[in-house]
């Protein structure tokens, strides 16, 4: 995220020359240009950052620094992490100290929220086999429900994927600037990693067992929902806030009674 | 042959290459025979010194041919792997030689030596050093297979030995009769031993994971900035999901669920092992290789789970 273009605004502001042509160079993508014509870049418009970001560098035709919506460049800077960095993120998810969006830290990615789901749906379907094997023991053969794997697929990647761009377009529709699609989608798909613990020991055929656990998974994820949606949602009007928790912690809600009857009933 | 061909045509005699002379001055009646002098020189010291660069051309054909499979076909417009025409040959030869080929890439992939991106070849010198020392303070051969085994392990992979690997030449000429193979193999097998009501739906379904599971693999390590050929990666996982079709070969004839366990296990990360080898010399960041591994993990434990509860 080296272009967004802040800290170029500031430089200006400091050094005092406000309103010179020199703006528009600074905001230019500077290493990557040196196999085209240096002097044909003065001519670039000045209109040219879009609503995308990276999308500034359009005009250039400099192979390597092109990131078009369809190209796969594009899509590399949500998965600009690394490995200990998406163990931080998981780590500060599961023990909150901070809030997660500090620890994001204006680089939401979303290899973790992918993979997460992912690792949470084959884990639910392992498990919740495993669950419902048990409570089948000692009546025959035994076979799987693979319509557990499709189910459980279509909840967990529906529930991270569709819901924060719900919060995102309402959070837009009442005004919220700080609202971010991509933070929205990291703060859920991280919120999900406290199901997989919860999965792999709610596998057990008591009931109550399970009912606390998968409790605690709900409480666990949405206190996390809750502690860093509340900064975003209260820059809305006190009411609409309130309403938009409620809206959010019932369709948290929602989802752990799902993951409760689909697998571990 | 074009040697060849003025000496069998000159000269009846059994042996080609003892060119007679005067025999031929009589025979040669067509206008075509003022070339013959030009012709005889190189069929004088065909046997003498014309044949060392011929065999050396000959030896050197296997090098020419590597380089140029490479993406291209041999013959324009031909098979891959038909030397010459295969228009008069047997459907069975033409099946086989695809069925070989599939053999020789698969023992490529999931050979041993060729595992996680031939580290094992590599660090042969350390390994087997060990082991001979082991055998030489009178250890069993189970002794020396464990320190073989501890060796290995003990070489663990970090993530630099993985990003060094490169694959080996065969499997840049990648094709997709492996992945479709197993894939199909896979799918039946499982959906075999599925309920009955929901045999099309395993059958749609595992077909649909294996395929949609190795293109978000390798459009996950191409987002991590890794330089990999999207279908020669896909081609690499396919073949290394030979182990899991043996896991459901088992799992098709009733392996009880005890010995299922460590079976399984071996077999799933027999074919991690091989799956990694993508990431040689794909350029992935070396502190991000194991985020890039991380979903090859999921994926063939997926699978092999999928294949336990058969």
């Amino acid at each position: 995220m080296a272009n967004r273009g802040y800290d170029v605004v500031v430089d200006v502001d400091t050094e005092g020359d406000l309103g010179h042509t020199d703006l528009q160079e600074d905001l230019e993508f500077h290493p990557s240009n040196f196999s085209e014509a240096q002097p044909g870049n003065k001519a670039i418009p000045p209109d040219t950052s879009s609503f995308l970001p990276g999308g500034s560098n359009r005009g250039q035709s400099s192979g390597s620094s092109k990131r078009f919506l369809w190209s796969l460049n594009f899509y590399a800077q949500f998965f600009d992490v690394d490995t200990a960095e998406v163990l931080r993120r998981c780590h500060s998810a599961i023990y909150p100290r901070a809030n997660f969006l500090d620890i994001l830290d204006g680089n939401p990615d979303l290899y973790g929220p992918f993979w997460i789901a992912t690792t949470v749906v084959v884990i639910l379907f392992i498990t919740g086999t495993m669950s419902a094997y048990l409570a089948h023991h000692g009546k025959g053969h035994y076979a799987y429900d693979f319509a557990l794997l499709s189910g459980g697929a279509g909840l967990i990647y529906g529930y991270t994927g569709i819901v924060p761009i719900g919060l995102w377009a309402v959070l837009k529709w009442f005004g919220s600037e700080s609202a971010n699609l991509l933070e929205c989608w990291a703060l859920y798909g991280y919120s999900n990693l406290i199901w997989i613990p919860v999965a792999l020991i709610s596998w057990s055929p008591i009931t109550i067992l399970n009912y606390v656990f998968v409790a605690v998974g709900f409480a666990v994820s949405a206190l996390f929902l809750f502690r860093n949606l509340y900064p975003i949602l209260s820059a809305t009007d006190v009411r609409t806030s309130k309403i938009l928790l409620v809206v959010v912690i019932l369709l948290h809600a929602g989802l752990a009674i799902a993951i409760k009857v689909l697998f571990f009933a | 042959m074009a040697a060849m061909m003025p000496s069998s045509s000159t000269a009846n005699n059994s042996n080609p290459y003892s060119f007679d002379h005067s025999n031929s001055q009589n025979d040669l009646i067509d206008p075509d025979d003022a070339t013959l002098d030009d012709l005889d020189d190189p069929l004088a010291q065909a046997s003498s010194s014309d044949r060392a660069p011929l065999t050396g051309n000959i030896s050197s054909q296997p090098g020419r041919r590597d380089t140029q499979n490479y993406l291209t076909s041999q013959i324009g417009g031909e098979d891959r792997r038909a030397a010459a025409s295969t228009i008069d040959e047997s459907v069975w030869e033409t099946l086989s030689r695809d069925l070989r080929a599939v053999w020789e890439k698969m023992r490529q992939v999931l050979w041993p030596k060729y595992l996680l991106g031939g580290m094992l070849v590599r660090e042969r010198g350390g390994g087997i050093a060990g082991a001979e020392r082991g055998e030489g303070g009178g250890a069993t051969g189970a002794g020396a297979g464990l320190e073989r085994l501890r060796g290995a392990v003990g070489t663990w992979p970090d993530a630099e030995t993985v990003l060094q690997g490169a694959m080996s030449e065969g499997l840049r000429d990648w094709d997709l009769w492996g992945p479709l193979l197993f894939s199909l193999l896979l799918s039946t097998l499982l959906s075999w031993r599925a309920k009955d009501e929901q045999t099309p739906l395993v059958f749609s379904g595992v077909f649909a994971i294996v395929w949609i599971g190795e293109a978000v693999v390798t459009l996950q390590i191409k987002l991590l900035g890794g330089n990999v050929s999207f279908l020669q990666s896909i081609c690499i996982i396919g073949y290394t999901l030979f182990p899991l079709v043996i896991a459901a070969l088992l799992s098709a004839f009733h392996l009880h669920w005890i010995a299922r366990i460590p079976v399984y296990i071996v077999l799933v990360l027999w074919s991690l092992a091989a799956g990694v080898s993508i990431l040689g010399g794909s350029g992935v960041v070396r502190n991000r290789v194991g985020i890039a591994v991380y979903p090859l993990f999921v994926f063939y434990v997926g699978l092999g789970c999928l294949c336990y509860i058969s």
